[in-house]
Order: C-alpha cells, then structure tokens, then sequence
C-alpha cells in the first residue's frame, strides 16, 4: 500500500508542482503585501487565512492526484447535480450570503462556508469530459454538442442571477476547449461561434443604445431587468469602451490598476513599497484578490510580472502536455478542461488588471486570496496530476 | 503514445489550443512591457499627480542693519497651535469630517483656556482645499497658552506648535520710509509653478524692503508630501530646506538718523544727510513717519485708514518722492556756472536797488530788501535775488541749464528706491513742448533764483551740496553698504559710485564756498541761525513760494556742509511750511548738526 504510493508519488509531474508552488509562495507573499499597512495587523491576518488555506488546498491537491480520476468521472452527473443544488441555494435566505451586492456565498450558523461557483466550474468540466470521453461516443452528433451547450448553460443563468457574469463567461472557453478537442467538426464549433457572437452583440446593442436613442432612465432600467443585465454590470462594460466614463466610479479601479502597473516600470518600487496599494487608491477591498497581480506588478515591475506568466506559461503547459500522456479520452478532455478553465481565469484576470479586457471580477488562480477559489484550483490541479500519473509515458 | 488512445486529429487540436494559449500570453506579455517599460513614466506622472504634493516653505527673510550693525528689521518667531486632522481619523475609516475636526479643536481650546480661531465653515474648507496640510486653529498665541498646552500634553489629540516668522522692526518708526515694510504676498504673485501648496510669504511692499525683495527674500524650500486615497498626509517623501535670505547693512547711522527724526518730530518735512566724501546716506528722515511693525504682517482697518486719509501723508518719503521748488538754495549752482563761463569773477560787482526789470517784467528783491553793491560772495552770503538775476541774464539759460542737467536735476538720483521723483528741470525744448511758448529772459530770472517751473527733491539738492562740499566729486547716493550671504560671516563691501567728476576751477570753487560759508558764519548770513560754536559750516537758505501766486505758502530750505574744511556731512532739509528758510529750517538744521557732531566726538573718544 505505502510502497504503491510513494511509487505514485514519484510519477507526479514535478516540474508542474514546483511551479504551482511557486506561484502559491508569490501569492501569500503579495497577499501580505497587499493587506500590509503600517502598524494595522490586518494584512497578516489575510496571510495568515491564504497559508492556512494553501495547506488545506495542497492536502487535496494531494488526495485529487492519488485518487483515480475514473472514480469521479464515473459519478459526474452526481456531482454535477450537486453543484446546481449548492449554486441554487445561494438564493435561499439565511442560506446564501449576499457580499457587496452579490450573492455568492453559502453559510453555516453565519460563517462563510463555500463559493459554489467554485465547486460547479470543476463539476461541470468532470462533467463534460465524461460526456464526451466516453468511448463510442461520436462528436459529430448534434446531440452530445447540444447536451453540452445545456450542460454549460444551466449553471452559466444561474452564476448571472448572482450575479457574477466573469465566472459565468469562464464556462464558454471551457466547453469550446473541450468540443474542439474532443473532435467536434469545425463547421458545428463555428456555426456556434457565430451564434454566440450575435449573441453578445444583440446584448452590447440593447445596453449601449438606450441612451442613444434617448429613453428615459426608468425605461432603460426595466429594459435592462428583461434581458438580465443589472445597472452594475451595464456600467462596467460602458467603462471598457470610454475610458474616461465615471473616473471616480466604475472606472476607478481599472484607472488605478492601470497607473499601478504602469508606474511598476521594468523592475518595480521593491516589496511592501507599492504606494496605489497602501495609500488606499487600490481599493482594499480588492487588492489582495482580484486586483493582485497590479500590486505584483507595481511593485516588482515588469520582470515580476513576466516571472509570474513565465510561471504560469510552465503550469499550462505541463498540464496540456498531461492531455497528450492520458491514458484515455475522458482523462484528455478532463486534462484540457480543466486547464482551459486555469487558462481563461489567468487571461481574464491580467487582461483587465491592465485594461484590456473589462473589470470583470475574475480570480487570479493560485496567487489571488481566497480560500474556496484555492481549494478548487488545487483540487483541479491534483485532477490533472492523477491523469499524469495514470498516463500513458514511460 | 500509443495511437490505440491517441488520434493524429486530437493531437493537433490539443497542440494547437497550447499555442492560442501560449500566444495569449505572449500577448499579456508585450502588453506589459508596453504599458511599464514604454509608457511607464506616464502612468508614473499620472500617479503622482494623484498622490504627491508640493507645499512651498518660504525662506526666513534677511535682516536689514544699520551701518554699525544695529538691527533695523528682524524676524520674530509667532507661535501658532495646529491640528494634525489625518490623526484624528479612526483608524480604519479613511474619510474625516468637519464635525469631528471641530470638536478636537474644541476640546483643545478648553485645555488652553482660548476660543478657537477658526470657524466650522473654515474647518470644512480646509478639509476642501488644503488637507494635506495641518489646521492652523490658533495663531499669535502668547507664553501662557503654550504653556497650558504644554500642561494638557498627550491627553489632547494631535496637536503641534507651529512657528511663523513675522517682520519685526526693533526700532519702531526709525527710518521707516527707508526701510519700508512687508505685508502677505498675493496669491497670484506668489503661487510659484508646481506647486500644490504655498504657505503664506512676506514680501517687501515698500522701500528697501520692496527693492531688494530678490536678495532679502532667500530661495523656498519645499515638501514633498504623500497623501493617501482621501486626500490625508500620509508620510513626508522630501525636503528641500529653504535657504535664508541676504543681510543687508545701510549706510544709515541709526544715532544721526535718530537726531534727524527728532529735529523734523513737530513739523512736515524731509531731511538727508550724505556723507559727501561716498555718497553714503548717512540719515533719511521724512516726517511726519509711522511704525511699520503695525503694518507687519497685516495692518488692522483703522490703522490703516488712518495712515491712508491723514492729508499730511505719512507714508510718503519726502526726501526722494517730495517735490520742491529749491528757491536761493540754487543759487550757488547758478553762481557756479556763471563764473566757469568767465562772465564774472571774484571782482565783479552788482548793484541792488531792490528790484529788477526785464522785458517789461519788474522782480523785486526778497522781502522787498535793498542791497545796494554786492560781490559774488556776498550776493549768496544776503541771499540777493536782483544779483542772481541780472547774473542769470548775463550769463543765459544755457550754462545754468548744463550745469543742472550734469548735476543730476530732473533725473533720478539712482538711489536704490523704487519709484524715486526725478523732479523738473525746464529748458527750451521742455517750454516748447509743454508750455508752447518760446524761452524768455524772465524765466531765466525765475531759475537763476530756483523758482518756475524748477522741481528738486530734498536727496538731489542733498547730492548738489555734497558735491561742492567735497570739490566736484559727484556720487550716486548710496543706502546699501554690504551684503552678507546666509552663513557669511563678514558684509561683503558695495563701492562707492561716482557718476560723475566736476572740473571745476579751484578758485571759482572758492568762491561759492566763502560765499556759503558766510551765509552760516556772517552775523547778517540768511543762515547764521544754524552757526554752532566750535565748529565752521558752511550753507544756504532757500525759500520757495508754491501755490497760487501771493497765497503766501512757502517751502523753506537750507543746504548746509560741515566741517567746512573737510566736509564730512552734506545735509538737506525741507519743511513743508516755512516762514523763510533761515528762521525756520535754519535753528533745526545748527540742532542736528551740533548733536550729529557730538556723537562724532563721543564715537571717537569711545
């Protein structure tokens, strides 16, 4: 038994895992960093919850690795059941927690226990990858794309009812990632593509031009509750497109990202120095988790920030190379799903940090604080590994 | 690989989602490098124009010193109490209000036993404009109540003794035309570039202090400050010390200056005293004067409207901004001319009947006196205005004219004052223009006798005095000895400046000083009231009619020099309202000389 594992244990990827842990160090560092104000125990506190978390998550990563992924594949519609329930009872009061406007919590006797948005996204990628992993299962077929579509969509209305439109988002990268690979015809993934894109510009249209046209403000807020849009959300995406729309609302966090980056120059203002973060013009209430790779990047420069994607660029990478080895289909698709999903968090997340991509409210995984976030990426990590050590490689 | 679980298609499919997301990040990549490494230093700019203020410290002014080194304007310390509002926050509340801030200030004043100085309604546009910067809620407070402060200690929230340095003129009222005085800079005067805050600055509004502002005002210093999200100091990120400005010593001799006020304390007027031997002005006093410590650093409503509305016009200086006609004190000038033109000498003699005609004009003799037959010597020693008359004729305007011209009249003397009165001499071309009429012998009778259109200041007939006294030497009169540079130790020596070099023949020279040494000497000299006993001076009186003509205002006037062998005092004095020159400004000017000799003997046997 303890012989079988340690022979596990010496088949884990462990040039993955030496850059997972890596990026965990970064992280705890500069959620100290961010939470540090002089003489104000507060930011050790958060960095002392992001250790303890870390080890929690690492003990799973652990547990998800020597697990046989099969187990979970071959239960996928249970857990994916689980996750609708758990993300359906966000909206039962006393049950679900409302945080800045947002219901994404669930507590137990007023602690804050889970994000299911977290245990959904890993739920629905063991999902997929079960169906369309399973041998025999033709990807040209209409019915197993539409299956997945809803098997996505499902979730997707519910995390907008939350509302968090960018863990929502996260899913449709995730899924094309998972159909590309598993073969789905081009023809079928582009007539998708097109749709989706009509899509959103039929929902840009009916957010942006209300005021065009002139309507009142009441008659554009009822508009807006039709088609699922809260005002939130409306400006945000206005703000993306003028840059100098609201600078001391919406736009105020993606303007001080921009001049925290940016003012990081190549080598940066030194650790604890970054002054966006501790003068307050970073809004503490996002620095150390959303907006945390702008304190990396103003206070290590551009060399941090490279040394962070170079990192990540590593993690990725090992974790496709994972799909290549994996001993079946489902294992791939699992691999490339679960990947995606990191991918698409890490693009998002340092896209709007610099202002390239709207303020969407996207964790960066590994790095950012939080401690449900943690558990599920390392969760989904040791999936990976437990396809690496199953796999197909000498 | 085994192609049992692997297909050709789903290995480029994965390879190829491995290369959109390794292109993905290339992208993030270039996008940072673009934003911190090409456009950094604007997101830098932009950064601290957000957090980073500038708070200008204006630097201690320079003292202004007498000629022995006796202080003539200094700085005091005024000590205000200040409220330091970014520690009154809670400590995890960023924002501050105006309520709060009111009621730290209140409770200090109950701890210093002092109502607050400032308002709610100012305390909230501090918060507004300034609240980098602490709350300056008392100022001018005295010893007492820092030392109730200083009692009360660390129970009080966040307070601090803030100094400021006001003017402060130790002598009150002793040359303060000279000196001048300071008052608050203006806003738009002041606000240098760059700067987010200045701190209030004194700036020379008058006098020396107005000319000199450059050097006497030092070079500000600044702070660098680093406020937080809500507009709060948070750390202090540079300093810049400011440095002081020039000491500046006069050539005023505070004790002769002192005996100068004195002499002028009951009457209108202005008084110079040059040293003829350098230009250096060794007093200048005009009356009546004021104090200007009530002017520093902001003068009071009443005050002021008593300096503005008094008709007597205490702030002007008579002695560079007064305008006189000279009268006889003129005459040695034209005298001077007439015989470097060789159309006279020591022989030449001019009867006096009391009167001269001209043109169909009839001049009378002053006070309707008769002469009879005068030499130069004596026509200056009895004032004769029929001499000066016919000697103007003779002579014409043109050597009186040049004579006046190369002594300064009509010009500036270039004494460091702003705004100095260049007076009026009038010639041909002046007439001409202004009056549109030719030049007549009858004016030339007016200006050989200092009357017409003629204007002089006290400090010019002041400079003519001491350039006959010291034999043609003419110098720009001086107010400014040395300098000292902050840290200096020793005043670094200003030159005298002599303008100009006279030619005069010595014995024409001779002359004109016998004659102005019998006008003192000469029990029948128009100036013998101011002869002292021990001592050979040498003068003249003037009595100038001014206003309508007959309305009886006169200026009255005397020039005098002394020692008459070497002339050390070259003195000019003016009254407003004269009877003559001789009875009025004579007594007073024998008073200042006497006393101003006797502190020369007491500084020389000390």
């Amino acid at each position: 038994m303890i012989r079988s594992l340690i022979r596990q244990l010496r088949r884990l990827d462990w040039i993955m895992v030496v850059a997972m842990i890596l990026l965990l160090g970064i992280g705890i560092a500069f959620v100290y960093s961010a939470g540090y104000r002089e003489a104000d125990p507060a930011g050790s506190r958060l960095c002392q919850k992001q250790m303890i978390w870390a080890g929690i998550g690492l003990l799973g990563f652990l547990v998800f690795a020597l697990i046989d992924y099969h187990r979970w594949t071959h239960r996928s519609w249970w857990l994916y059941g689980l996750g609708l329930v758990l993300l359906a009872l966000v909206f039962v009061p006393h049950i679900g927690l409302k945080v800045y406007g947002a219901r994404r919590w669930l507590q137990v006797a007023g602690l804050r226990v889970i994000q299911p948005a977290e245990f959904m996204k890993l739920a629905a990628v063991i999902a997929l990858a079960r169906l369309f992993g399973r041998p025999g299962r033709n990807p040209r077929r209409w019915r197993y794309v539409i299956a997945g579509l809803l098997m996505v969509l499902l979730p997707m209305v519910l995390l907008i009812k939350q509302p968090d439109l960018g863990s929502a988002l996260i899913f449709l990268p995730v899924l094309a990632a998972v159909m590309f690979v598993a073969g789905v015809p081009l023809r079928t993934l582009g007539l998708l593509a097109g749709l989706g894109s009509v899509l959103v510009i039929l929902l840009l249209g009916a957010i942006t031009l209300p005021p065009r046209l002139g309507w009142a403000e009441t008659r554009t807020a009822s508009w807006l509750k039709v088609i699922g849009i809260t005002p939130y959300q409306r400006e945000r995406i206005l703000v993306f497109f003028d840059r100098d729309r609201d600078p001391l609302g919406a736009g105020w966090n993606k303007a001080q990202s921009q001049m925290a980056v940016g003012s990081g120059r190549l080598t940066g203002k030194g650790y604890l120095r970054g002054t966006q973060n501790s003068l307050g013009f970073l809004p503490r209430t996002v620095a150390p988790n959303d907006f945390i790779f702008s304190v990396i990047a103003e206070e290590k420069g551009w060399s941090g920030a490279l040394t962070v994607l170079a990192l990540f660029g590593v993690l990725l990478g090992r974790g496709l190379r994972t799909a290549l080895v994996a001993r079946d289909k489902t294992g791939r698709l699992l691999v490339t799903g679960i990947i995606t999903m990191l991918f698409a968090h890490v693009f998002v997340n340092i896209a709007m940090t610099i202002g390239l991509l709207p303020i969407t409210g996207i964790p960066l995984p590994l790095i950012s604080y939080g401690g449900s976030f943690l558990l599920g990426t390392l969760s989904a990590l040791g999936m990976v590994q437990s396809v690496y050590i199953r796999g197909d490689w000498v | 690989m085994s192609s049992i679980y692997l297909s050709e298609q789903e290995v480029w499919r994965i390879r190829l989602v491995m290369g959109v997301m390794a292109a993905a990040l290339v992208l993030l990549v270039l996008a940072l490098a673009d934003m911190q490494i090409l456009r950094g230093h604007r997101y830098q700019t932009s950064l601290e124009e957000q957090s980073v203020r500038r708070i200008r410290i204006p630097a201690t002014r320079g003292q202004l010193v007498d000629r022995h080194g006796i202080c003539l304007a200094d700085n005091r310390p005024d000590y205000g109490i200040a409220v330091y509002l970014e520690e009154l926050r809670p400590a995890r509340r960023q924002r501050l209000t105006a309520p709060m801030a009111w009621q730290a200030v209140q409770q200090v004043a109950a701890a210093i036993q002092c109502p607050p100085q400032v308002t709610p309604a100012q305390i909230e546009a501090h918060l507004y404009h300034r609240k980098a910067l602490p709350l300056l809620a008392w100022r001018h407070v005295d010893q007492r109540v820092l030392a109730r402060l200083a009692e009360a200690g660390t129970q009080l929230p966040a307070v601090d003794i803030v100094v400021d340095s006001v003017r402060l003129y130790p002598l009150g009222p002793v040359a303060a035309h000279v000196l001048g005085y300071v008052g608050s800079a203006e806003p738009e005067e002041d606000e240098g570039p760059g700067y987010d805050y200045s701190l209030p600055d004194l700036v020379g509004k008058s006098g020396l202090e107005r000319r000199f502002e450059q050097q006497l005002q030092g070079q500000s210093g600044g702070r660098l400050l680093r406020v937080d999200v809500s507009g709060f100091m948070h750390d202090e990120i540079g300093f810049r010390e400011p440095v002081p400005g020039d000491d500046l010593m006069l050539t005023l001799d505070v004790d002769i200056q002192r005996v100068a006020e004195q002499v002028l304390a009951d009457t209108v007027g202005a008084v110079v005293v040059l040293d003829p031997r350098n230009g250096e002005v060794l007093a200048m006093a005009s009356s009546p004067g004021y104090d200007p410590n009530i002017l520093s650093p902001a003068i009071s409503v009443a005050d002021w409207s008593r300096l503005a509305l008094d008709s007597r016009k205490p702030l002007l200086n008579r002695a560079v901004n007064g305008l006189y006609a000279p009268g006889s004190i003129f005459k040695p000038l034209v005298a001077l001319a007439a015989l470097e033109q060789g159309r006279a000498d020591a022989r030449t003699v001019i009867e006096c009947p009391g009167y001269f005609e001209i043109g169909g004009q009839k001049f009378s003799c002053f006070m309707g006196e008769v002469h009879g037959r005068l030499t130069v010597q004596e026509a200056l020693e009895v004032s004769c205005n029929v001499f000066f008359y016919q000697f103007g004729v003779q002579c014409g305007l043109d050597p009186i004219y040049q004579l006046a011209l190369a002594m300064g009249l009509g010009q500036p003397t270039g004494i460091e004052m702003d705004a100095e009165a260049a007076g009026l001499l009038p010639g041909k071309i002046w007439k001409r223009r202004v009056r549109g009429e030719a030049w007549r012998d009858g004016d030339t009778c007016n200006l050989a006798v200092g009357q017409g259109a003629l204007m002089v200041t006290p400090l010019q007939m002041a400079v003519m005095t001491a350039t006959i006294a010291n034999g043609g030497y003419l110098y720009r009169p001086q107010l400014i000895r040395g300098m000292r540079t902050p840290g200096a130790t020793e005043f670094q020596r200003l030159p005298p400046a002599l303008v100009r070099r006279f030619h005069w023949a010595p014995a024409h020279l001779a002359l004109v000083k016998a004659g102005l040494r019998d006008v003192v000497q000469s029990p029948r000299g128009t100036g013998h009231l101011a002869c002292l006993p021990d001592v050979v001076m040498a003068g003249k009186t003037g009595t100038a009619e001014y206003g309508p003509k007959g309305s009886g205002f006169k200026h009255g006037w005397m020039i005098l020099f002394a020692p008459f062998d070497q002339p050390r005092y070259a003195v000019a004095m003016v009254l407003d309202e004269a009877v003559t020159g001789g009875s009025s400004v004579g007594p007073r000017v024998g008073r200042l000389m006497g006393e101003v000799l006797a502190l020369n003997r007491v500084g020389e046997s000390g």
